[in-house]
């Protein structure tokens, strides 16, 4: 039976639907337990002309980027392989002059999507960075990229952003349930932000648990299910990276990446392996496991240390007592119904 | 006499130096968080250790992997976003923060995001990140220079120092009085700034360093203070603590890389 208010389904499914060509796309994940999966899977159906929006660009940013799929990038922070003597897919990128990149703070940034987050049209920023390059040097943005506007109360001069609201947000976290209510936790960062700030959402997991679970956790939701439009459950979703409580960063898998990502030819052979040649993350870890065994993947799984439950008990939960008595006006049921009756207040 | 050290364990106790009781620390990855873990252990019991990415009040058990490493420590006492945690700044919460160097001129202005041209890079470097926010409104920004470089000009002007020295910074009106660079360690020397003129000087050397090989790497005529001294040996405690928290600290990243890759091989064949 088809249940209608199920949005599960397979990563390739979201991707086709969700994602299109010329998109901004924003990697909700930030420096931790990235969207791995969900970024293959963008590359594996070859969507080109992305505008991207990623906080802190790792491994993430680099296969993306290499892959072609990236126009324009906004960020903060680029990842380099290989120190001084080694390089990057965006730097190549920049040099080639098929990637344009617009520079902000963290916080510039996170505001950019905070703003959008709740509907604004800019935000203010912390004034410091006017005298620096950030400010001066602009890209694709242009006047836009900043203005500065004057606070109608101080007088003073205010830096603003203008808000960013992407057209879809990819994003791993660590449980959802089918309806999309999306928990996380750990290093926030700026996950909600720009999750809420985007018109469309695609969650992957490590797990799908039950709605209850959900409800007696409500804290850990960062994006309600009304905003949610597809779920996918991918154990090691965020390999080779980690995700908190399922498993740590993969050095290795790390190791492997970094000592490719440093030339375009390194990198294209990492992908064809990694990324074009697994169709899907079952198939990476089929690999994964075929290729060197599942020692390093079973020394990185987390040992559990639960948080404590909070309690969102209450005294009860119907307005009638033990003895079939309303809690305030002391009457049961029928006797309720006759007074509503004696008082004229029943409509024949 | 202490037992042998080496260069790295002396360059994270220096930092860790930087760190006082009571304070409220944003640390950066790296160096700077094995410092703040050496500081909570040793000197600092009261200091609360913070990260941009909203984890706040931890206690490292490992050193951490990045600025977001919740799996380095055993839960936490605050978890905010990464936008509360550069206004607590904002309005002044934050005693000191580290942050990593690319190029530096001598008022402390910093060059984190690109060498040569902005738009057609020589070299990428990685960006901003948090760098341009805490060093403005932080009320004291220490220096890690590991590979970095003392310049004239920056290439690209990412974070404010005290801009053209003595009190332009203050007279921008865009900082709170006081803020700015404090210190500044290379793999050869610890810096200070002058209270007047805000230019950087040299104010300990690293043993088997001289004078001469400091000047060697910086392009103006940098002064030195009249009371230089040698960077202080770690003690024994120091040294155990970096050794037991942080091995790969103590090798230096160019030995650990090695080590570690020769492993990486020997797992692959077995």
């Amino acid at each position: 039976m088809v249940d209608v208010n199920s949005k599960i389904m397979s990563a390739k499914e979201a991707i086709n639907r969700f994602v299109r060509d010329g998109d901004a796309l924003v990697i909700g994940n930030y420096t931790v337990g990235s969207c791995a999966e969900l970024v293959y899977e963008v590359i594996r159906q070859g969507r080109k002309g992305l505008t991207l929006y990623s906080q802190s660009g790792i491994f993430d940013v680099e296969t993306i980027v290499g892959a072609g799929c990236v126009d324009r990038l906004v960020t903060t922070y680029c990842l380099r392989a290989g120190g001084k003597k080694g390089g990057s897919a965006v730097e190549r990128a920049l040099n080639a002059g098929t990637l344009e990149i617009e520079d902000y703070t963290n916080f510039q940034y996170n505001a950019r999507l905070m703003a959008g987050m709740h509907g604004f049209s800019y935000i203010q920023v912390l004034e410091g960075a006017m005298v620096t390059d950030l400010f001066k040097k602009r890209s694709f943005m242009g006047e836009d990229k900043f203005r500065v506007i004057k606070c109608p109360y101080t007088g003073k001069d205010h830096l603003t952003v203008p808000a960013a609201n992407p057209d879809v947000c990819i994003v791993h976290v660590q449980r959802a349930d089918k309806f999309g209510n999306a928990q996380y936790w750990g290093a926030l960062g700026s996950v909600a932000a720009a999750a809420l700030a985007s018109k469309r959402i695609v969650v992957s997991c490590e797990e799908i648990v039950e709605h209850d679970v959900i409800q007696s956790s409500p804290h850990l939701t960062l994006i309600p299910a009304y905003r949610v439009d597809a779920v996918i459950e991918v154990p090691w979703g965020a390999n080779p990276t980690e995700v908190l409580g399922y498993y740590n960063m993969d050095m290795f898998m790390y190791g492997l990446f970094m000592m490719s990502d440093a030339t375009a030819d390194g990198l294209k052979a990492w992908m064809d392996e990694w990324v074009f040649g697994c169709e899907n993350r079952a198939a990476y870890i089929d690999h994964y496991i075929q290729k060197f065994g599942s020692k390093m993947l079973d020394g990185i799984r987390a040992k559990a240390f639960y948080s404590a439950p909070a309690n969102y008990g209450s005294a009860f939960t119907s307005r009638w007592d033990r003895e079939g008595k309303e809690r305030n006006m002391g009457m049961t049921l029928p006797e309720f119904e006759q007074t509503l009756k004696e008082r004229g207040k029943l409509y024949e | 006499m202490s037992k042998p050290y080496t260069l790295q364990e002396l360059l994270v106790i220096a930092v860790a130096k930087e760190i006082h009781d009571h304070e409220n620390v944003i640390l950066g990855v790296g160096l700077p968080t094995t410092a703040g873990a050496v500081a909570k252990a040793l000197y600092a019991p009261n200091a609360t250790l913070m990260m941009e990415s909203g984890i706040i009040d931890f206690e490292p058990l490992l050193p951490l992997n990045h600025i977001a490493d919740a799996h380095s420590c055993r839960g936490f006492s605050y978890a905010t976003d990464l936008f509360s945690a550069f206004t607590m700044t904002y309005r002044g919460f934050v005693d000191v923060c580290f942050l990593g160097v690319g190029q530096v001129d001598k008022y402390g202005n910093l060059n984190t995001t690109a060498i040569g041209d902005y738009y057609k890079p020589t070299m990428r470097l990685p960006g901003s990140g948090g760098a341009a926010d805490f060093i403005s409104y932080a009320k004291r920004t220490v220096l890690t220079m590991l590979g970095g470089n003392f310049v004239n000009k920056l290439d690209y002007f990412t974070s404010p120092g005290y801009l053209e020295g003595g009190d332009s910074r203050d007279n921008t009106g865009l900082f709170p009085k006081g803020t700015g660079p404090t210190m500044l360690l290379s793999t050869k020397g610890l810096f200070r700034f002058d209270p007047v003129t805000k230019e950087m000087y040299l104010a300990q050397i690293h043993p088997r360093v001289t004078v001469e090989d400091v000047k060697k790497d910086v392009p103006w005529d940098l002064k030195i203070a009249p009371d230089l001294s040698e960077t202080p040996h770690p003690t024994d405690e120091e040294i155990d603590f970096i050794r037991c928290f942080a091995p790969a600290m103590s090798a230096g990243r160019e030995l650990s890389m090695e080590l570690t890759i020769v492993n990486m091989m020997k797992m692959l064949k077995a």
